[in-house]
């Protein structure tokens, strides 16, 4: 399929905070993109919408308050996906672990693909997370168009 | 306007910013804290970084046949905030200059740090005891001679009747 050539190349990014305390979505949005790092350099590009979708990196511990949008938001991110836990808190609760008002972890959820921890992450393992998730996408992408 | 000549020949100099990472090298700040890094050699099993840990990432727990300590690190829940590596008495503990925390998830438990300290024998009776550790006779006392390595090698019981025993008998 030509399509999904092309498509390995240019994976769109989703970011979904549940909850966090923004220091990872500032290292998402600001630090990763800046031409410093510039994550972009992957063929990456953050897209605004769940709905395309193909790498959807998720930060925060899940609140009680969140709990049902991401759900909603779960469901409206397209297969094949590739979940991208960013920061501690997404991984198992970090500080928040244990607290009345935490749901999460992400994995209770969704099916996470990469795990990148750090509080808050380091804008280089995010590029590394990235290229490990673009690598998981390649082969998630082969075998969706194969079977 | 000035500025802004100084500014594009000083871009034209240095060329592009981007790190190239992915790619190529990348930079570290020389007191990076990044993950933890256990000497068992070191440690005498006091659990002080367990209890200062804000995110329970530090387990302890003594093994079942009583013959030794073993420290877990699990760094999926570490916020690299480095009280265990300050309050560590004996500096068992270190942060590697190391920013590598990107796994997949099946290798989710498996970004740890581990170490067991073994238990010594009392040199009188057959209690288990921590080893005594020399960096820290030093610091207590200054100069350690071997009637202080002797008492170091008792159990807080033995070396209470050994004082006893001084004093009044």
């Amino acid at each position: 399929m030509l399509l999904s050539k092309y498509a390995t190349k240019s994976p769109w990014l989703f970011r979904i905070n549940t909850g966090s305390c923004n220091g990872c979505d500032v290292e998402l949005a600001t630090t990763a993109l800046i031409p410093r790092f510039d994550v972009e350099r992957l063929g990456c590009k953050y897209t605004g919408s769940p709905k395309h979708a193909d790498i959807v990196l998720i930060t925060g511990p899940v609140t009680a308050r969140s709990e049902n949008y991401l759900k909603r938001m779960l469901v409206e991110i397209p297969e094949p996906r590739v979940i991208v836990a960013i920061g501690i808190c997404a991984i198992s609760g970090g500080v928040f672990k244990d607290s009345y008002s935490i749901r999460g972890p992400v994995d209770k959820y969704v099916d996470v693909d990469v795990n990148v921890s750090g509080c808050p992450v380091r804008p280089q393992s995010i590029l590394d997370g990235v290229a490990k998730a673009i690598e998981i996408w390649k082969e998630k992408i082969e075998q969706f168009h194969e079977g | 306007m000035a500025g802004f000549f100084k500014q594009a020949i000083r871009n034209f100099v240095l060329g592009p910013t981007t790190d190239p990472y992915p790619f190529g090298e990348t930079f570290l700040p020389e007191t990076y804290r990044g993950i933890l890094t256990y000497d068992s050699d070191l440690c005498i099993g006091c659990s002080t970084c367990e209890h200062v840990c804000p995110t329970n990432a530090i387990k302890v727990e003594e093994k079942e046949d009583g013959s030794g300590i073993s420290f877990a690190f699990w760094m999926n829940t570490c916020t690299f905030c480095g009280n265990c590596v300050f309050f560590c008495p004996t500096k068992a503990i270190t942060q590697a200059p190391n920013f590598h925390t990107a796994r997949p998830q099946d290798e989710k438990y498996e970004l740890t740090a581990n170490g067991e300290v073994n238990l010594v024998k009392c040199a009188e009776c057959d209690k288990m005891i921590p080893p005594f550790n020399e960096i820290l006779l030093e610091r207590a006392y200054g100069e350690v001679t071997d009637e202080i390595r002797m008492k170091a090698a008792l159990c807080p019981d033995c070396r209470r009747r050994l004082h006893f025993e001084r004093l009044y008998l």
